[in-house]
């Protein structure tokens, strides 16, 4: 039986002033951990807005876990979880009365919701600082007190935006694997926008690219990286010319770029064939640089549109 | 060994209806008002004016037990006070039904005008914490992302405001004239104050409702809490000067005082000019005594601008709900 999908666009479309946020949206996602990446400004934030009801949809329409966006509001919120990506505590409340309060405002009964803050608190490794007033917290607690108010109340879906903002390396891994857990083992699909490709790359399984508000890939990362261009720079202390008449030979494009790297167009997924001319030539090379693969590819293209319409 | 799971446990509880979550709003933002020990000083001052209104109509009661020690103590007065006291019980003996609902009625008036004072500085310091500081701190994208919407939001809010009235307004008078009822001479006196209660609940809910709209009005249109927090101030202390002045010069400039529009509704409810009327018909010394009254006063309790006070107060509460509409928003 297949999945049920968990969100589902249809030309979902925000525009605030001249600009369109989200461009014609349209897409149908399964549950899973879902990586959400482009550069600052695409519109990840926007499209997670629009689906939560937080920013009102210009046109187009939008389902989350199987309900209409915009009909459902409170039915859709109370299953799902969101952590903003700037600060958003209470003043003068301390960590464990904000996540529980949370907790409540999402349905728990009181009981209940201090007991899952507790938990909350300590699953994402918050220790007595969870009895400090929130406005006290460094950004890594902050981050892991975002998470927590996320998830208290076991939703079927958390959207977090940018979680591993203003971390330390050691801090940014440590929220990664927090994420990535909710998935893989404890089944909570997982949307993750970010704008770095290592942590989307690391945790998600499926990668939606957005770029100028509109989605460049929706694929899976095995495919992403599966799919490479047949590509290679071939660095080589002499005998370019040799190796250019080479490639000709076999039909394969060949370029001398700038920087004296030999672009070749080998047009295979593996690297065999140009090793297999080079070891016929008795040539050995300095370096090869593969072609990046999809993923790597559709980020960059992501970057150039975003740096265009800047 | 930890007290809770470090790991994460799934839930499976029955969730609470909206508004039970609706409520949760209201007390965390009651409760936040309550740690302000500013805050509880000014709700024991309250309760405690209603422990003295509640005593003084135990000691009215108390002129109709003949030996009791207030009407020991009553001889000690001078003559014409004396005098005043003799007819006030006598009139209360012989038309109970009159004196004790004209007394009652025109006392809460004055009582309840009294307290409504502190009622409005308290939202004063209640107004960084009902929507001010959500704001300000983006609180406001929490509450928005749980689940519940805007209105339930502002409704929660809304409830906090009233809430924090009803300790420093209502629950003081309605508990004033339940303990001053109950140590009356008389079950009847309960029977007789009706009226005074009726417009007591009616003129709280119509108060209590303006100002906590208002109130989340102004704390709605500022993300600094001195801003908002001097904007209500300034609107009440304002209110105030402009009042006298304008009786003078420009009538319908009163009503750009709420506290003036709140008044004016409050003597239509309760009416006392009519009943200070039935009391000095009754009681002649009355008049000799509120001869000194000035007429203006006497006037202003008679006729009340009440439908100037009205559209005045619509246009104020439809410009406050305005307000929160704009801005209670998560961006």
């Amino acid at each position: 039986m297949a999945s049920p999908l968990i969100i589902e666009t249809a030309g979902l479309t925000k525009v605030f002033g001249p600009q369109r946020a989200l461009d014609g949206v349209s897409l149908s996602v399964g549950p899973g951990a879902i990586g959400l990446l482009g550069p600052n400004g695409a519109g990840k934030s926007t499209f997670m807005k629009c689906l939560l009801q937080l920013q009102p949809i210009t046109s187009g329409s939008a389902k989350l876990l199987g309900r209409e966006v915009g009909r459902e509001g409170r039915e859709i919120r109370r299953r799902v979880g969101y952590a903003p990506e700037q600060d958003c505590h209470i003043p003068g409340m301390v960590g464990c009365e904000f996540v529980t309060l949370c907790a409540q405002l999402s349905g728990l009964p009181f009981q209940a919701a201090r007991q899952r803050a507790h938990e909350m608190l300590d699953f994402v490794g918050m220790g007595q600082e969870r009895y400090r007033k929130c406005e006290t917290y460094s950004t890594g607690m902050k981050q892991r007190l975002k998470l927590a108010q996320a998830i208290v109340h076991d939703p079927q879906v958390v959207f977090l935006d940018e979680p591993t903002n203003g971390l330390d390396p050691k801090g940014q891994a440590q929220i990664l694997e927090l994420v990535a857990s909710l998935w893989h083992t404890f089944g909570i699909t997982v949307v993750l926008s970010s704008h770095l490709l290592h942590d989307v790359e690391s945790i998600c399984e499926q990668i939606i690219i957005i770029a100028r508000g509109q989605v460049l890939v929706h694929d899976s990362l095995a495919n992403l990286k599966a799919r490479k261009r047949g590509a290679a720079e071939v660095v080589v202390a002499d005998r370019h010319l040799e190796l250019q008449a080479a490639c000709q030979r076999r039909n394969w494009a060949c370029e001398l770029l700038s920087n004296g790297h030999l672009k070749v167009d080998h047009q295979a997924e593996s690297l065999n064939p140009l090793l297999q001319l080079l070891h016929e030539l008795k040539m050995a090379p300095l370096e090869i640089i593969p072609s990046p693969n999809a993923l790597e590819e559709s980020f960059i293209q992501a970057l150039n549109l975003s740096h265009g319409n800047s | 060994m930890a007290i809770h799971n470090t790991s994460y446990q799934h839930w499976d509880g029955v969730h609470l209806g909206i508004w039970r979550r609706r409520g949760v709003v209201a007390g965390s933002s009651l409760t936040a008002c309550l740690r302000n020990k500013w805050m509880v000083n000014l709700i024991v001052v309250c309760w405690s004016t209603a422990l003295a209104a509640a005593g003084i109509l135990f000691l009215v009661g108390q002129l109709l037990v003949a030996d009791s020690i207030v009407v020991q103590w009553v001889s000690n007065f001078n003559p014409e006070l004396q005098q005043f006291v003799k007819l006030l019980t006598t009139w209360l003996e012989q038309h109970p039904q009159i004196s004790v609902r004209t007394t009652q009625n025109v006392a809460f008036y004055f009582y309840a005008m009294f307290l409504l004072r502190f009622s409005i500085f308290a939202l004063g310091m209640a107004m960084p914490l009902l929507i001010t500081r959500d704001l300000a701190s983006n609180a406001i994208v929490v509450y928005s992302a749980k689940a519940i919407n805007r209105g339930d939001y502002v409704l929660g809010k809304f409830c906090a405001a009233f809430g924090l009235l009803t300790m420093t307004w209502l629950g003081p008078v309605c508990a004033a004239w339940l303990v001053g009822n109950l140590l009356a001479p008389d079950w009847g006196f309960f029977w007789h104050s009706r009226a005074a209660l009726g417009h007591l609940l009616l003129f709280g809910f119509i108060a209590l409702t303006s100002l906590s709209v208002l109130a989340l009005g102004i704390s709605a249109c500022s993300v600094k809490e001195k801003s908002t927090v001097a904007i209500w101030m300034m609107w009440w202390v304002l209110g105030g000067v402009v009042t006298p002045i304008a009786t003078h010069t420009q009538p319908w400039l009163r009503h750009v005082s709420f506290n003036y529009n709140l008044q004016q509704i409050a003597l239509s409810i309760f009416g006392p000019g009519t009943d200070l009327k039935v009391a000095q018909d009754t009681i002649p010394l009355l008049s000799t005594m509120m001869s000194n009254v000035h007429p203006e006063t006497m006037e202003a309790l008679n006729a009340p601008t009440i439908w100037g006070a009205v559209v005045a107060m619509i246009l104020m509460l439809g410009g406050a709900a305005y307000v929160i509409w704009q801005r209670v928003k998560p961006e």
